[in-house]
């Protein structure tokens, strides 16, 4: 099989096995899981053989239908698309840690609608990341979007239908601004496909491509949760079970940020406008979003309310990092996506693992779990350490080359923010590995407690590792990363 | 003035219907009028790019029928088909969300709700 098949394979792949799941999994949704599973195996083997494609000949594309672009669809393998790897990676671990915490928490008639979300889910990004096209884009957008909305309210209470609705009403307004701009950029150009965008895009009217530019951005940033846009997030990623959350966070989150990657690629190709202005309004909302989601996140009593404003917060660091145009940021923000991902996947399943087994969500509550649960809560804490950027982690080297990149743009100010934030993040993270371990419990029978089942203890011991390995070995995602930055600040010219 | 108003009437509409959209998402304390007011912002955007589309006594683009150039362009009707059918499930997903927070609140006002935390 060729290279361009397998980039359809991939999505057909998890899509296939998605509309199965209902089949397979029968009334009693046992084989539900399982099946999930083995689809995100197969397709993570795919993943797997496209990265190692691109590594050796570089950015590849399928034409669906033998239809070559402008006229054709494009699916497009690039080193952005590479994130592919953690949407594998952090879906089969959120599948397997599902088998036992769906289970306890959801109905059985319900279990195989669940990993059919999830698996549509992850097909959503999947597509997402490696379409070449901009109404596809828009399409793969809408499927995530969509199976979010559902993940979000799938617990059944009250409130967590409030927050899926209010997900819902935000998400739909910046889908319907994307639709929007993606509508402004074919009148423009007359073209669907971003490459093509690009190249025809030079010379255009300056006041509709920057109308374009803006509601695009717009759109994205919502997807993003990126401060002032923010207000639907800590809701939905804190309510939503456990595995749910470490994907919305670590990956859907991300998605908004690809896009805006996306929109940067073909704006930066066509220089048609100064893009310096809206570069400044991105580091500035970054800044913001850097401090004032740690600032919220210290007064959380929730454990996962803290850890989805701690998302807000590191957005704000890769929002930061993009606004800030120069290479080593650029590069830092881009890594910090990866990471981000993993690290956030580590406590909001560590997390999970604690509620499963306690049942309890307030840190004054969960006093004392480091006792009886010694492997999941130091999990917790090497994610805890990763998170505020304590080397040799993950989070370290990406928020050491942001900071590179604001004196490299010449705005060390923005460093300050950042180390702000890192401080503050800094403090409620002492917060919580003092609660696991340092204070009196207030619920006694907690220390009686066993640790985790293994299928929920393996993917949080696994991603805690990996926050470790991507720490030392730093460089990988980095020799991986840098041509694709390189092409998008232009150096090399669109397009490769 | 008048005059670019008035040749550009199909996007001017738009914008106008997407503004009462906004008006009603922003304002309405129904839920279900919130979402109608989505709604009406989606049948503008769709509107919007339908009329980008349209060329000035341009024929239906169909093989066969014996139409004569210049023909409309067909791309922006098949993605909008495809955006009504996202819109669509959008607002299945929508109501469905809306009947289970009435059974479990017995209301769908959003200030009623906001007091039930």
């Amino acid at each position: 099989m060729s290279a361009s098949t397998m980039i359809v394979a991939v999505i057909i792949v998890p899509l296939l096995g998605a509309v199965l799941t209902p089949v397979v999994g029968g009334r009693s949704g046992k084989a539900a899981g399982p099946w999930a599973f083995g689809t995100m195996l197969l397709t993570s083997a795919i993943g797997v053989y496209l990265m190692a494609h691109v590594a050796r000949v570089g950015p590849f594309s399928a034409y669906l239908g033998g239809w070559e672009p402008p006229y054709g669809i494009e699916l497009r393998f690039d080193e952005f698309s590479a994130s592919i790897s953690v949407i594998c990676l952090l879906g089969t671990l959120a599948i397997l840690f599902s088998f036992r915490y769906a289970e306890k928490e959801l109905p059985a008639e319900r279990l195989r609608y669940y990993y059919t979300l999830l698996l549509l889910n992850l097909t959503g990004m999947i597509g997402f990341v490696v379409t070449g096209d901009l109404f596809n884009l828009f399409v793969f957008m809408e499927i995530l979007s969509l199976s979010s909305y559902a993940l979000v309210a799938v617990s059944g209470e009250h409130t967590a239908e409030m927050a899926a609705f209010k997900y819902l009403i935000m998400g739909a307004v910046s889908s319907l601004l994307v639709l929007f701009g993606i509508g402004l950029l074919y009148a423009l150009t007359g073209s669907l496909n971003m490459a093509d965008i690009s190249t025809r895009l030079t010379g255009a009217a300056e006041a509709p491509a920057m109308l374009a530019f803006a509601v695009l951005a717009v759109g994205f940033v919502v997807k993003a949760a990126v401060f002032p846009l923010h207000i639907w997030l800590p809701d939905a990623h804190a309510i939503a079970p456990s595995p749910v959350s470490a994907i919305l966070s670590g990956l859907v989150v991300k998605m908004g940020l690809l896009g805006l990657v996306r929109i940067y690629q073909i704006y930066y190709g066509a220089r048609v406008l100064d893009l310096s202005t809206f570069n400044l309004m991105l580091v500035w909302l970054g800044a913001i979003s850097i401090v004032m989601g740690a600032f919220f996140a210290i007064f959380q009593e929730d454990i996962k309310m803290m850890l989805a404003y701690s998302t807000i917060s590191n957005v704000g660091y890769i929002v930061m990092g993009l606004g800030l145009a120069s290479q080593y940021s650029v590069i830092g923000a881009t890594v910090h996506v990866f990471n981000h991902a993993i690290i956030k996947a580590t406590l909001f399943l560590g997390a999970g693992a604690l509620i499963y087994r306690t049942g309890y969500r307030n840190l004054t509550d969960l006093r004392g779990v480091g006792r009886s649960m010694p492997l999941t809560t130091a999990a917790i804490s090497i994610g805890a350490v990763s998170i505020v950027g304590i080397p040799p982690t993950a989070g370290f080297l990406c928020k050491w080359y942001i900071a590179l990149g604001a004196i490299e743009a010449n705005q060390p100010f923005f460093g300050f923010a950042l180390v702000f934030g890192a401080l503050f993040i800094f403090v409620y993270y002492i917060r919580m590995v003092n609660a696991f371990y340092f204070q009196q419990p207030v619920h006694p029978e907690i220390l009686e407690l066993k640790e985790a089942p293994p299928s929920m203890l393996v993917p949080v011991l696994l991603l805690a590792a990996l926050c470790l390995i991507m720490g030392i070995l730093g460089r990988l995602p980095l020799s991986f990363i840098e041509p694709a930055v390189a092409r998008l600040l232009g150096t090399l010219g669109m397009g490769g | 003035m008048i005059d670019a108003l008035w040749t550009n009437l199909d996007y001017v509409g738009s914008v106008v219907l997407f503004c009462i959209g906004l008006y009603c998402v922003i304002t309405k304390n129904n839920l279900i009028k919130k979402f109608i007011g989505i709604n009406i912002m989606e049948t503008a955007v769709f509107a919007f790019i339908v009329a980008l589309g349209v060329v000035e006594g341009g024929d239906a683009p169909i093989m066969g029928s014996g139409a004569t150039p210049p023909f409309t362009n067909p791309i922006p009707q098949a993605l909008i088909l495809t955006g009504i059918v996202v819109a669509v499930s959008t607002t299945s997903l929508a109501l469905s969300l809306i009947i289970r927070i009435y059974r479990h609140c017995g209301t769908i006002e959003a200030d009623e709700l906001r007091e039930m935390g």
